[in-house]
């Protein structure tokens, strides 16, 4: 974990909750892979990416102003997705 | 100026001497890429200046010719009409998505650049064989989306269009998009700086690196090293659009400002030098002072960037705080970069240093090229065809026809399109020959937008005349006379002189049909160097002709459905022997030649006229006009539509064929089929008659199957569902796959 | 006197339509209100009509649901007036709370403008009170997000209460798949709150308030605005 007062970079991963249908990524499976045969993948989901720049204290603070922001703002729709914050090293 | 620097511009020899002569010393590196993107032929046409003379351009309902941002028609009660068209094929070829969807954001700027609201857009598309080409599938499915994603946003319906394949197409997509706008007349404000002192306001998106060098890349040919260049590609941005939509007519109320320019090909260099030309009057502007995404962006990269979605207002000094509130509103970001001057100039400065000075009218203009022309060598071995035998099956023949992917139903394409945003749309995509909107004023427009590049391949001249005689019949097929047009000229390179010849007899084809029936030409685009450099191909001469026209009486209105129910087919007009570019020939025999159909200019204005008449006195039911795919699709049509079989006497025709497939199939000009009544028929063949026009009574629609009969035998025999299952699912089942 | 007011956000499409019908066709008093403005609680109604507002990004109507236009028309929801949201105005009602659920992209992953039937399901609503119960309108879809779903628990909730509205379905009345233009969750095409005086449907009633401009020469759409009307009148 960094200490250091900076910029992080915060991704933001939003995907749907497995319960969702996700047309997109069956497309993509269906009619890309299976269709090239490429047989091994058995499951595509799709999902969205943010990118934060962030000033903050340490990296756990980071994280937890981009967790606070994307619960307030609704950044994603908690009914259905999920919501996974990293840090750029970690993920 | 040393020759590797010139090397990267695309000004031939004779156009830097010709620079240098009337600037009496060396251009620098900035002032050089100001005339590579002013005189590139996108932005300059030069190669075809000369050409276009021909179009008539004036007319009683013309208030604003060619020439400037968009042509403006009156519409009556103080307001306009405005149309224009736009190209965006380069782009569209590397990046479909983004070069359709921007292209739809050119031609939006052009129409809201002059005052008025977009109200409808349509668009031309061409492409390669889908069904055997993924690449071309590829194309497709982006352009619709980017097309729909774009105008969507924005809340413009895209009312009507085309879709066409051919493998001339499969490196060079075509994507045509034609706006047509809406407005008071005392509102209209176009691309001039007429008064010395006014100031001068970028407003929109920022400047970054989008598009350097596109008007010059589209103007080159595409090669394999191209593929990656996207530099050239321009980001849409359609909520930014909206913004600036909204702003600019909010703005422009206020009456306070003197000129609005869209930025587009070419960048502030062509739109600064071209207000200023128009406007008799000098530029001068800070660079510094242009809002720029990249901090560390070159005076030439600022002056030649195609960054979207900006806009230059021309404002009155004084009055620039009131414009200002309305940007804000809008969260546009906007900044004055210069001033209005008296000296002829175009003056960059950057800070205190001058950058570039150019005479302005100089710039504005480039010095035209001559072309020599050649007629094709491939025309005259067209001539020698050999014509295919008939198949015995030509109810097979006409299912395989209906199926094909010019003939069949776009509903695919048009329902990504949201067609019925505005609230006006009165005949929707697919429901007949053209598109029919309510306008604010309580009169109706009529739009459509038409082209044939396989009967222009073979003969432009007729090609081209032919797909204005396609527009107006489609025009008048809803109820309107056409009352003016906008062309857009697509092909490949003008130094070739078989291409050359081919566009210049395209364009006299045009010409002649618009003054023989008294049509003129209110603006028009020409979009060169179509053509893949490795396959070393052009595309096939792809002109586009979009008409528009009035009609004041909403129960005038007609489509393909037949409303009163009346069940009598009239065919109208002659069938000849003209299968050369047709459908059935390229689609069923796979063979390119023959005689193209030929437009008559004499029988197309008593055409005009007669049906008019019988428009005008409510005689007809149900209308469509006959072309590709023949009388045999067209009847398919009206009969789709209205859920009922037919019953023809096919030898009932007008016709100068000797054989079934040339009457069924042949796509000769000047015919429509009608439904009518009982009560109305006297009266409807009376008037044909009088005008010379040959009205036919060959059957009606009835039960569920389409029964053709020659000498009382049966020559064709077909049922309503496997009519309709051919012509409706054609494009959705190959694009699923 | 009733005084309607169409809300306008950046990127709103559809508020000059909308304002066309209620005041050209209806004659009733309304108008285009800047989503800024303070003095939206002084009108009787609120729409939210549709459109792409802020381009769509990031969700539809997501950016919108956060205006403080969005917490006065919560207070006019709750002292009983009526809201309603057409289609990008559903997505923001949807957003902001005011309406359970969610709304995604469409199954086709493809925008989809097409006339469609829709069946009501519950005429107590402030905009249904002049329709009859499982009548058949007709109006035109045009969206790309439009596929309403919900957990279970709040399925449950919606049936209970009565809340799903509009069901889509085919010209004999029959809710099935190819009657479904978007994979809505039980054809769903238009909810209401529990009090039933806000309203949400994706298909455009606007579009649909004049014979001239329907291919089956109706004006079935007409209909929605005209209850809250009578409604507010009687």
């Amino acid at each position: 974990m960094s200490t250091q007062r900076g910029t992080y970079k915060v991704i933001v991963k939003i995907e749907n909750k497995p319960l969702i249908k996700d047309p997109e990524g069956e497309v993509i499976l269906r009619d890309l892979l299976m269709k090239n045969n490429y047989n091994q993948v058995s499951n595509i989901r799709t999902a969205k990416l943010l990118e934060f720049e962030v000033k903050a204290n340490n990296s756990e603070n980071a994280k937890k102003i981009i967790k606070e922001i994307c619960d307030e703002l609704r950044i994603y729709n908690p009914l259905v997705s999920n919501c996974i914050i990293e840090l750029e090293e970690e993920s | 100026m040393n020759n590797n620097i010139l090397s990267q511009f695309s000004l031939t020899g004779k156009e830097i001497k010709a620079i240098k002569n009337r600037l009496k010393r060396e251009p620098n590196e900035l002032e050089i890429a100001m005339f590579d993107a002013e005189w590139s032929e996108h932005c300059s046409y030069k190669s075809s200046k000369n050409i276009l003379k021909q179009f008539p351009t004036e007319g009683k309902n013309v208030l604003l010719g060619p020439g400037f941002d968009a042509g403006i028609i009156d519409a009556g009660n103080g307001n306009v009409i405005t149309i224009h068209v736009e190209s965006h094929n380069h782009p569209s070829a590397i990046d479909p998505y983004g070069g359709a969807a921007t292209g739809v954001g050119g031609i939006l700027r052009d129409i809201i650049s002059v005052g008025t609201r977009p109200i409808a857009l349509l668009n031309a598309l061409r492409f390669g064989e889908f069904e055997t080409s993924n690449r071309s599938k590829w194309l497709f499915k982006q352009v619709v989306k980017g097309i729909g994603d774009y105008g969507n946003c924005v809340g413009i319906p895209t009312v009507g269009g085309e879709v066409q394949f051919d493998s001339s197409f499969e490196r060079n997509c075509l994507v045509d998009v034609v706006c047509i706008g809406y407005g008071k007349e005392n509102e209209i404000v176009l691309g001039e700086a007429k008064n010395v002192s006014d100031l001068i306001i970028i407003v929109g998106g920022k400047t970054g690196r989008d598009g350097i060098q596109g008007a010059s890349f589209s103007s080159q040919n595409l090669g394999v090293e191209n593929e990656e260049d996207r530099a050239a590609v321009q980001i849409p941005e359609p909520f930014t659009k909206k913004q600036i939509l909204e702003a600019t007519l909010e703005s422009v109320k206020t009456g306070n400002i003197t000129g609005v320019k869209d930025l587009g090909g070419g960048g502030l260099t062509c739109g600064l030098s071209e207000i200023g030309d128009k406007g008799g009057t000098g530029i001068q502007i800070q660079i510094e002072k242009v809002p720029v995404r990249d901090s560390n962006m070159s005076s030439m990269e600022i002056m030649i960037s195609e960054s979207q979605e900006r806009m230059l207002f021309v404002v009155k000094q004084g009055y620039e705080n009131e414009i200002f509130k309305i940007f804000d509103k809008y969260d546009l970001i906007y900044s004055i970069i210069g001033k209005v001057i008296k000296d002829k100039q175009l003056v960059i400065k950057d800070e205190e240093k001058i950058i570039a000075k150019l005479p302005i009218s100089f710039l504005a203009n480039a010095p035209e090229i001559f072309h020599k022309s050649k007629k094709p060598e491939y025309i005259k071995l067209m001539e020698k065809f050999e014509k295919p035998d008939q198949p015995n099956n030509l109810g097979k023949v006409l299912l395989k026809l209906l199926s094909s992917p010019n003939i069949s139903s776009k509903k695919w394409v048009y329902e990504q399109y949201d067609h019925e945003v505005g609230a006006s749309t009165v005949i929707k995509p697919g429901k007949s020959g053209a598109a029919v909107l309510r306008l604010p004023n309580n009169r109706y427009l009529a739009l459509k937008a038409d082209g044939n590049s396989k009967h222009c391949y073979i003969d432009p001249y007729n090609g081209s005349a032919g797909i204005l005689a396609e527009s107006c019949r489609n025009i008048l097929s809803v109820g309107a006379k056409p009352i003016a047009m906008v062309d857009h000229l697509q092909f490949g390179n003008p130094n070739d002189p078989e291409v050359f010849w081919s566009f210049t007899e395209s364009v006299k084809g045009m010409a002649d049909y618009c003054k023989a029936i008294e049509l003129p030409c209110v603006g028009g685009k020409v979009s060169f160097y179509n053509e893949d450099e490795i396959e070393n191909k052009a595309i096939k001469p792809s002109p586009l002709s979009s008409v528009i026209g009035f009609i004041d009486d909403p129960l005038k209105i007609r489509s393909l459905l037949s409303q009163k129910k009346s069940n009598i087919i009239l065919s109208i007009g002659i069938t000849n022997e003209e299968l050369g570019g047709s459908e059935y020939y390229e689609q069923i025999h796979k063979v390119v030649g023959g005689k193209v159909p030929q437009v008559d200019f004499k029988y197309e204005k008593r055409l005009h006229d007669a049906y008019l008449r019988v428009s005008e006195e409510e005689l007809i039911d149900s209308s469509i006009d006959c072309s590709q795919g023949g009388i045999a699709t067209a009847l398919s049509e009206i009969c789709i539509e209205n859920n009922l079989g037919a019953k023809i006497n096919i030898d009932s025709i007008n016709h100068n064929c000797k054989r079934h497939d040339e009457m069924l199939f042949s796509e000769s000009h000047g015919r429509f089929l009608l439904t009518s009544s009982k009560n109305n028929l006297d009266r409807v063949m009376k008037i044909f008659n009088k005008y010379s026009i040959p009205c036919n009574q060959i059957g009606e629609l009835d039960s569920n199957e389409i029964i053709i009969n020659s000498n009382k035998r049966n020559i064709l025999n077909v049922r309503l569902d496997e009519v309709k299952d051919s012509y409706e699912n054609k494009i959705s089942k190959v694009m699923r796959d | 006197m009733i005084r309607i007011a169409i809300i306008r956000f950046p990127g709103t499409n559809c508020d000059r339509d909308t304002l066309h019908v209620i005041k050209n066709i209806l004659k009733i008093n309304t108008e285009l209100v800047w989503h800024t403005d303070n003095n939206i609680d002084k009108y009787d109604v609120a729409i939210l009509p549709g459109g792409f507002s802020y381009g769509d990004n990031l969700r539809a109507g997501i950016i919108a649901a956060h205006s403080p236009a969005l917490k006065i028309i919560k207070d006019m929801a709750n002292k009983g007036k009526p809201i309603l949201g057409i289609c990008n105005g559903f997505q923001i009602l949807v957003e902001s709370g005011l309406l359970p659920g969610s709304l995604l992209y469409n199954s086709s992953l493809k925008f989809v403008c097409k006339w469609i039937n829709v069946k009501v399901n519950n005429c107590k609503t402030s905009f249904t009170s002049d329709c009859k119960k499982s009548s058949i309108l007709r109006m035109p879809i045009a969206h790309a997000e439009g596929r309403y779903f919900i957990d279970n628990k709040g399925l449950k909730e919606l049936k209970r209460n009565n809340q799903i509205v509009f069901t889509y379905v085919n010209e004999q009345g029959i809710k099935n798949e190819r009657s479904n233009p978007n994979g809505s969750l039980e054809n769903i095409a238009g909810i209401s709150n529990i009090e039933g005086n806000v309203v949400g449907l994706m298909p455009h009633p606007e579009r649909s308030s004049e014979k001239i401009l329907s291919p089956y020469n109706n004006d079935d759409g007409i209909k929605i605005i005209q209850s809250v009307v009578n409604n507010l009148k009687g």
